[in-house]
Parts: structure tokens; sequence; C-alpha cells
């Protein structure tokens, strides 16, 4: 297949958060930086990201410290963490939230004038700092505002298909030009993973289009060490009704500002489980709360339990929550007045490509941030973490990638394999019998949200895998797209996408099956006791091409598991 | 069964067609659905490769604005009424790259050109001290997700790119209400054209955000270009002086209708209502014979019309090009007046004749009132067609009997429509006239170009901007347009010269329905 090479300096895949602060960073080195994403400039899943971002500024509680930012997150991921790389999170989070605030941001203030903090789960102090329950948007918009000072060269709707690898270095990646459909190298001295998460291999989530996995698929394709794939969030809280905008999140906002749940019997049952911390329990604990009320039949009409901000001052809400109060008003309910109806919903991947403390993979001059990261969060990512996590690890990606690239020059590439890569794709298009990618990702939702759960056990593990691996064999070589054209064809996209997704299903599923206890958003019904899960899982492709899975000592530097 | 109903959705490949065409879909209704859910059906159920962008289906990433029935907004907070058929198009103004995806490099590079970020002149102090007031009317306008619907429903992108649009003058705010830039943004506002927008309120109407362009950015800007001492356009200033010195915005031509009528007491036997008549500028100085029609069209209802001698300016014209100070003494001004009135002849209600000086009491004067007593104004203004039929009721209305056998069809002032929320109303009174057959016009809610002091300042962009209203008009096939704001009626008169089509405003019409409905 024909295809056309650019050269850069710098490479950047995905333009969320993570992959724009990147961006910048690289380019103030004065590199030739390249940014790719799947969506225009400014859309990236990021700018749904609603409640915060954590930053121990101390500016309403004054005891706040890094130290207890750190503590907070190890507790909160259940002591699986890499705590070095917590270490670089809270000790460059205010750093870069500053930077925000150089580049634009308009943070919600407190009376003095300084960047206010709301609560959120887990946090021994109001930490999160906000723009009303649109922060996501808010840094978004910043950045896009940064960018567009900046020298990055934009490549929106830009597919990365396969990572290129040369010697043992990075390379580069492969593209489609999704707008026109041409085939497209991105050779780079070092290349910046920042391709988000994947909670749309679950049918039920709160994440946008885009988070299907590409970047988790390509990595582990490419060689890379991936960590804590297992670990999934569900978030307590995604609407139920209606129907397509089942999963869409309720921000824990909503709980940080003193909502509360209830059951069809009208009975705050948060009590009942964690009476200390109630609704600001963990994600993972109020997810499993919830999903007991509605098993034992005290859920609502549709399946999920009730959220009720009634009972505070409308001022406060419509101040605060006017997302949430627009988004439930296009489903007719008023939240001012009307409790919300709420169940789990797929929303992060604490795993992901492990990295080193400076932003590195496994394999040299690539380098990962943001949610395709893994390792940072542990078992559980605090409410708010996930934004601190793009904006701290962008920076250090971006800068280390600028660092490998003055530091070694432009390798070479295996023409071979992108001529093959492109085959690969374009046999999609060319293929007269099989299966199309709708049905197939139908499919695979459903598998991963009946078996791959929030309660997990064995026999549902073991078929998961089972069927994983049946699908990557006998559905992936058979995707087909029904009409044979390049030029914008969401129907060819969703077939490279497919790929992608199996992989990183089968990673989560595999990983889920190996860890027989519970830990974290890992939940066994049939936990072993012997099995305290102090240790990381890591994945890896053998020489053989199959998943090869291994466990981790934790990376330790301040505090010891109980 | 579910309910079905037909989306038709443009396509086009350019490498395959010479040209778009239209293809039809039946879609199963389900409760809530919105267009982008439509969308999805289609491109599950039946063509994979239909092209549109979407992202995060809940209204947060700006990404899926295509154009729902003639109109852009975002697909994915856009309800579907499973009753209507509907059309989906692309987005105006941007080149189609296939199906609804549109080229957005224009978008970009006008962006770039106002140096869209916060500008400094050294790097901040760290922490940074910003109080919560700095930033209240910013984080207003900061909610932007950049969808460009905006941009597509512009009258005035429409005719030219010298204009950013709504979305990129609202950045222009956006950064000029930030105290931590350093950039003189009113004088780049003035270098984009910010003085051509017509304040029709279509990117207000549209917004997923509700962002009020018209007011917290572009009269914003104008308000600081004013207060910086830069020069109204030479049309626009004549207004004001005018209204400072006279209290009226024109010169007098003929006798002011104020000055022929010999009492201010239009009264009936038995009436069902009283209201006062803020006759506005033009109908007291060259629209006379609307404004008796209009008394008269109450009093034929049984509706006592107080019609104050002494009337003010309601200052739209300052208003809508920067000048708050000649604005805010008009507000008081006609506030005294028309309470004075109320209380004299035990009134609450006033009908105002004028969709542009009916927006400016509500939208305007109100909040500047309330501000500076903490109280508004104590009447209600009412729109005529509005009076008639939310407070008289059809049922108590004297229906005109006079048959006017034409093809009428109904211009939507924007400062009606958008501006006072009265969409319905005047179609309504024109389908009580009997023999006249409404024709529906898809664009009738478009600017005419009149607004905003773009008539008076820019008479050749806002003839422009008339033309394209004129090829809408004339595509219904109507032998007559209507309307209800006198700013509009000279307008269309004017770009309709030389075709058949008459303008007329709705009082009139209806006056003579009433008198020729008396002679059978
Ligand atoms: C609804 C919601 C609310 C949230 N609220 C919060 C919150 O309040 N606080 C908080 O801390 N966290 C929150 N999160 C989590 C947080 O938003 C995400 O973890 C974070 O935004 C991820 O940023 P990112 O830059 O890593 O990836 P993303 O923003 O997901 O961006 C990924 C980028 O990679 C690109 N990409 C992916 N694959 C490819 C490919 N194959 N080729 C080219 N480009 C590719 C995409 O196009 C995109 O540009 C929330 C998440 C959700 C879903």
């Amino acid at each position: 297949m024909e295809y056309k090479t650019i050269v850069c300096d710098v490479l950047v895949v995905g333009a969320g958060g993570a992959g724009c602060r990147a961006a910048i960073e690289a380019s103030n080195h004065n590199l030739d930086v390249i940014m790719l994403s799947k969506e225009l400039l400014g859309k990236a899943h990021t700018s749904m990201a609603e409640g915060g971002i954590n930053v121990a500024l101390g500016n309403v509680d004054p005891k706040d410290d890094p130290a207890t930012h750190f503590k907070d997150t190890v507790v909160g991921g259940n002591y699986i963490n890499n705590q070095e790389l917590v270490e670089i999170l809270v000790d460059n989070a205010t750093s870069r939230v500053y930077d925000l605030e150089e580049m634009g941001a308009v943070f919600d203030r407190t009376p003095e004038g300084k960047i206010a903090q709301r609560p959120f789960g887990k946090q021994s102090w109001r930490r999160t700092a906000y723009a009303s329950d649109r922060t996501g948007s808010e840094i978004m918009v910043t950045l896009v505002e940064a960018i567009r000072k900046s020298s990055v060269r934009v490549f929106d709707e830009m597919f990365a298909t396969k990572l290129l690898v040369q010697d043992g270095r990075i390379a580069g990646v492969t593209a489609i030009d999704m707008k026109y459909g041409d085939y497209l190298v991105f050779r780079a001295k070092a290349v910046v993973m920042a391709t988000g998460g994947a909670g749309r291999i679950y049918k039920v989530t709160s994440n946008a289009q885009l988070d299907v996995g590409d970047g988790y698929a390509m990595a582990y394709e490419a060689g890379c060490e991936m960590i804590d794939m297992e670990m999934i969030q569900f978030h307590p809280t995604g609407m139920t009704r209606p129907e397509s905008a089942k999963g869409r999140l309720v921000t824990e906002a909503v709980r940080g500002e003193g909502g509360i749940l209830l059951n069809s019997e009208g009975e705050r049952f948060m009590k009942n489980y964690y009476p200390q911390v109630m609704e600001l329990a963990g994600r993972d604990q109020v997810a499993r709360s919830i999903m007991t009320e509605v098993i034992e039949g005290r859920g609502s009409p549709t399946g999920g339990a009730y959220l009720s901000i009634s009972h505070l001052p409308k001022r406060i809400v419509e101040f605060r929550l006017e997302s949430m109060i627009e988004q439930f008003g296009d489903a007719g309910v008023d939240i001012r007045e009307e409790p919300m109806e709420v169940s789990p919903t797929c929303h992060h991947f604490m795993g992901g490509i492990s990295i080193d403390t400076d932003a590195q993979a496994s394999i040299p001059g690539l380098f990962a941030s943001g949610e395709c990261m893994g390792g940072l969060h542990g078992g559980n990512r605090l409410g708010g973490n996930a934004l601190c996590d793009t904006q701290v690890f962008g920076a250090l990606s971006g800068e280390n990638a600028a660092k490998f690239a003055k530091e070694h020059s432009l390798t070479g590439f295996d023409r071979e394999v992108a001529k093959q890569e492109f085959d690969r794709v374009e046999a999609m298009l060319q293929r007269k019998d099989g299966i199309s990618p709708a049905d197939a990702r139908e499919e695979l939702n459903n598998l991963m949200w009946s078996k791959v759960q929030i309660f997990r056990n064995e026999e549902d593990l073991e078929y998961a895998v089972k069927e994983l691996k049946r699908i990557q064999k006998e559905v992936v070589p058979k995707i087909k797209v029904d009409v044979p054209i390049k030029r914008f064809n969401p129907g060819w996209h969703q077939a490279i996408e497919f790929a992608h997704m199996v992989t990183t299903a089968r990673m989560v599923a595999e990983t889920a099956y190996m860890r027989k206890g519970s830990r974290g958003a890992h939940y066994r019904v049939d936990a072993d006791p012997d099995d305290k899960g102090y240790y990381n899982i890591v994945i890896r492709k053998g020489d053989d091409g199959e998943m090869d899975l291994k466990r981790k000592d934790l990376v330790i530097t301040k505090i010891q598991p109980p | 069964m579910a309910k079905k109903f037909k989306t038709t959705v443009q396509r086009y490949n350019p490498d395959m067609d010479d040209s778009p065409y239209f293809e039809d879909f039946e879609v199963e209704y389900e409760p809530g659905m919105t267009v982008l859910d439509a969308l999805l059906y289609i491109q599950d159920k039946y063509d994979s490769s239909l092209a549109f962008r979407w992202e995060c289906r809940g209204g947060q990433c700006g990404s899926c604005a295509i154009k729902v029935n003639g109109t852009a907004r975002i697909s994915c907070r856009t309800k579907v009424n499973p009753d209507k058929d509907i059309l989906l198009e692309p987005l105006d103004k941007m080149p189609i790259i296939k199906d609804l995806v549109v080229d957005m490099a224009q978008v970009t590079y006008r962006i770039r050109r106002i140096r869209p970020y916060v500008a400094r002149d050294k790097p901040p102090q760290r922490p940074e001290i910003i109080q919560a007031e700095e930033i209240e009317k910013l984080r207003e306008i900061r909610k932007c997700i950049e969808c460009s619907a905006c941009l597509s429903n512009c009258p005035i992108v429409a005719e030219t790119w010298d204009y950013p649009g709504p979305m990129i003058i609202r950045q222009l705010a956006r950064l000029q209400l930030d105290p931590r830039d350093v950039e003189d943004r009113v004088s780049m506002a003035l270098d984009e054209a910010v003085y051509t927008c017509t304040t029709c309120k279509m990117c207000e109407d549209i917004c997923p955000k509700n962002i009020k362009i018209p007011s917290l950015a572009v009269e914003l800007l104008r308000a600081k270009a004013v207060e910086a001492g830069y020069p109204l356009a030479a049309g626009q200033q004549g207004f004001i002086d005018s209204i400072n010195k006279t209290g009226r915005s024109v010169p007098e031509k003929d006798a002011p209708l104020l000055q022929t009528t010999e009492t201010e007491e239009f009264l009936v036997d038995t009436p069902q209502g009283r209201v006062a008549f803020f006759t506005g500028c033009l109908i007291d100085y060259r629209m006379q014979d609307t404004g008796r029609a209009l008394i008269e069209v109450l009093n034929r209802n049984n509706v006592d019309v107080i019609v104050p001698k002494e009337q003010w300016c309601c200052a739209s014209p300052a208003f809508r090009t920067g000048d708050v100070h000649t604005g805010k003494a008009a507000a008081v001004r006609v506030t005294e007046i028309f309470e004075e009135v109320a209380e004299k002849y035990d009134l609450d209600e006033v009908v105002v004749a004028c969709a542009g000086c009916g927006k400016t009491l509500r939208e305007d004067h109100r909040p500047i009132i309330e501000e500076m007593r903490g109280e508004p104004p104590k009447f209600k203004v009412y729109d005529l067609a509005e009076y008639l039929l939310d407070v008289i009721g059809e049922e108590n209305m004297v229906k005109p009997k006079g048959r006017i056998e034409m093809k009428i069809t109904y211009h939507e002032p924007c400062h009606l429509g958008r501006g006072q929320g009265v969409v319905d109303q005047p179609i309504e009174l024109l389908k009580m006239v009997p023999g006249v057959e409404y024709i529906e016009d898809p664009y009738k809610n478009r600017c005419c170009g009149a607004g905003g002091g773009v008539r008076a300042g820019l008479r050749d962009l806002s003839m422009k901007i008339a033309t394209t209203k004129k090829e809408y008009i004339e595509k219904t096939g109507a032998d007559m347009v209507t309307t209800e704001c006198p700013f509009c009626t000279i307008q269309i008169k004017d770009i309709l010269k030389g075709t058949p089509i008459e303008t007329k405003y709705i009082p009139d019409l209806l006056a003579e329905s009433y008198r020729k409905g008396d002679k059978k």
C-alpha cells in the first residue's frame, strides 16, 4: 500500500489533557512537535471531566500538604500504587495547576481570591480545585488556547494504528488520515503516548467515543510492559435513563457537595456499609453498595439508587453543579427538586503502559502519560487525581521526550512492517464476507459487562478469557467494512478499533483471572483469603506472541501495606 | 410497534458524487431520543459509512454540530420529535469533507487571528490572587465548547469572514474581561468588525451553553470601545445625538402621531382590558397610520388604550452600539413616564408596537432599573399579538371579518422572536384573517440585516444580509410578507422594491380586514 511519510522530533499521540500538556512542554524546547488525535482539537474526552483536579494547595484546609495527598492516594489505591510515581504526582501538582492558571485557566475562587477547593471521596481535606462542574472543559479549553499559541503542528482526525519499533527503539507510528483516508507514517525521535482509556469496551460507560483502548493495544503489540490492567474503576453514579444516556457520568461533586444516596425504601443505605464516610466512601465501595441494594431488591425502577441534592439551597446547586442541571434537565429531571437515578458505569482504567520516573515506557524513546499510563493509581483512582495525572505526567513525558529527542538522532524504520500494517487495514475494506464491526462490538461489550464486571468470580473470568481468545482468533480477522471507501468512513474506523478493543479486553480479563484475591476495584466474590493482593500484575507480549503475565513486587517508598 | 419517523440526510462524497444529494432513512423512535441517537441508529442499521462527528454525547465536547431542519445545533442535545420528519445537513460556510463532516480549517485560522490566549507581559506571581467578582462575567462566557453552530447560523458570517462570528467574538470578550490579559482587546474588536453584528441573537438562541453572546460579548466590547473614546459610525452617532436632544432617534418629517392625536385616552364602552401604548420613534415619526391601526385594533377588541403624549425613545440604538450612558438615562425616563401613566390610569400593561423597543424595555431597561432601585419597572411589557392572544385570549377577541385573499408569509423580527419569546402569536393573528393563506417560511426567523446599528452604520453589509433574506422570502411564493417591527418593515420594503411582493405591518393588515368587514 502506498503511504506518505512525515518527520518530526517529538510525536505526541493523543490530544487530551495529557497529550496537549506534553506537546506544549516539548515544543518549549525548540523542537518540531506533532500532535495526533482521532477527534478535532479540543474535543477529547478530557473535556468531559467534571468535578475537579486534586492539588494540595491548602487554600481552604490549610493543614493539607503533599504528604497527605500522597497518603490518601496510596491508601485509596489499596497500597498497590507505584509510590515513586505517586511522589512525582503530589510534588508537582501545585506547579502544574499554576501552569494552567498562567496559561489562562479560570478556576473558582475562595473569598481571599485563591483557588477554591472542594471535598472529594477518600481525601483527608478539601483538595479538589474546580471550575463549577466543568473542570475538564476548563482545562481542555485552556490547553487549546496554549496550543494555539505554540508551534505544535496539530494533525487532528488522524488515527494511529501501530507503533513502529526499530532495533528496540521507538521509530514512529503508522496512521490513517480519517478525513481523506490517506496512509501516513509519522517518524519521530521520541513518541509520547497519551491515548486515554478504554471505557468503550464495556456496554455501559461514561467514556467518550474515542476511548477504545487503541493505546493499550498498540503499546502491548509493540512490546511494552503493561501494568494493573485488571483495575477498572466503575463509577458508582452513572445515569440510568433515558436509554441513550445510560452510563453518562453524574459527577462525584454531587456527593462532594452533600448529595445523599437513597434506596427504594427511602433509606440512606450507605450507613449500613460505610457509616463513617457514607456517600464519600471509595468509588469501588459506593459502586458495590449500590449494586448490593439493587441485587437485594431495593433498587429504583431503572435498576439503580436515588441520589438527591434537593435538600441544598437552589443557589448552591445552580452555581456549583450547572452541568448536572443541564444534563438531567434533558432527561426531564429537575435535580433542584427531584432525586436523580444512578447506577455504576465503567469509568476509568487505572492500569496501562508501565513507566519509570521519567515517564518512559519499556521501549526507549517511548513515553506515556494520562489515562493510558498505569501504576500511579494502584487499585483505585481517587476522584480528581486523573486530571492531576494528565498535567503532571503530561508535562513530565513531554519534557523527557524532548530531552530524548535532543540526545538521539532519527532512527530508520522497517518499511515492510509499515506496508503490512496498511495492507491489514486495507484488507478490511476489500473483504467480501465477514462480520460487521457493530455486531462484533456489541458481542464484546456484553461479554465484558456481564463477565468482567464489578463482582467477579473464577467461572465468569475463565469463560471471558476463553471467549476473548476465540474472538481474537475467529472474529478479528474476519472484520469487514460494509462500504469500501476510505474518505471519512466511521465503519472503517470502528473496524480498525475493534482489534484494539479485543486486545485491551483480553488484558483486562487475563489479569483479573490471574488475581485470585480482592484488591481495590478488583473484587472477587470468591476471593482467596490467602491472596492479600500486595503485588502488581504486568503483561508483555511473549516471544511466542502470547500474553505473558507476571506478578511483580510493589514499588514502595514510604507506606508499607498493612 | 415502536413509532417511526423519517430522517433525511444530506450525503456527499466528493470523490464519487458530483454534488450533494439527500437520502431518506426510517428511524425507530425511543423516548428521549436525540438527533445524534437517530444518526447512530442509521449508522448501525443502514449505513456504517455515514459520516458525522461526535464524542461525548453529553453536550460537553462540541463535536456534533450539524444543521437540523435548517438551523445548526449540537445533535446530542437536540431532541427528536417523532411526529415530525427531520432534515439533517452539514454546517453552512464550512466546506464539506463527507456527508455531515465539514472542514473546520477556516474556523481555526479565524480563531488564531485574534491571538486567542491570555497574553501576559510578565510571568504571574504564584499563587495569583483573583477575586471571584473579577471573573463572574468571564465565567459565563467561558462555558463555550466551540461547537461552531453559531458560526453556521450567523447572518454576518454568511456574508463575510471579516466578522469572526459569535464564537470568536466571544473569545475576544473573554480575554477582554480577563484581568490577567494585557492586550488591547478593544481595538482588536474594532479590527475584527465588532460593529457588524446585528444582535439578531441567533447565536444565543441555539447556544448549547446558553451564552448570551450579543449582550455579554458584542455589546460589552462596543461599550468598552465607546468608553475608550472610539467614535461611532456617523449614522449611529446621529441617532444618539438626536435621542439625547429630542427624545426621538430620528428627525421629524410628517406630523408625529403623538402630536396629531387629540387625546391620550382611547376608551371603549365595556373594556376587557386597559393598556398604555408605547409608540417608539418610528411609529410616532414615520408610521403614524400603523400607530392608529394598532389603537384601532385594540379598541375593536374592547381594550382601553392610553397614549401618553410625552414619550421618550427606549434608546435601543444606544444600547446596541455601546452608549451605555444614553441607554441608562432613557431607561429611567421611560420607566418614569409609564409608571406615572400606570398610576394615573390604573393599569399595569404596556403594549409596544416595535420589536426592538419591546426587547429593549424587557431585556435592557428592566435589569438596569432593578439594579438601580432594587425593584423592576411596575408595568409589564407586551407585543400586540402577544397581548391579544395571551392576555385577552382568542375566545374573547373580536375577529376581523373582511376577506383578504392573499398568500401571506411572516418575517419574525429577531427582537420579537428571540428577543421577547413571541413566536407563534403573530402567525395566529394572520391566520385569523379570512381569506389569508399563510405560508410558512422555514427561514422566517433569519435576520433582515437592519438591527444592531448595522443599517445605520454599514449600509452595504446590511443590504447584503437583506438580499439573502429576500431570497428566502421569494422562495415562499407569497404575495405579501408581514412583520411586527417598523425597522424590519422599512428594511424589507426597501429590498423588495421592484418585486410584486408587498410588505406590511400586522396591525395594518388587521385594521384593513376589520374595516373591510364593516363595509359588508
Ligand atoms: C465523565 C468523566 C468525568 C471525569 N471527571 C473527572 C474529574 O472530575 N477529575 C479527574 O481527575 N478525572 C476525571 N475523569 C477522568 C479524566 O477525565 C480522564 O482520565 C482524563 O481526562 C484522561 O485524559 P488523557 O489526556 O489521558 O486522555 P483523553 O482525554 O481520553 O484523550 C485521549 C487522546 O488520545 C487520542 N487517541 C486515542 N487513540 C488514538 C489513536 N489510535 N490515534 C490517535 N489518537 C488517539 C484521542 O483522540 C484523544 O485525543 C473523568 C472521566 C469521565 C469519563
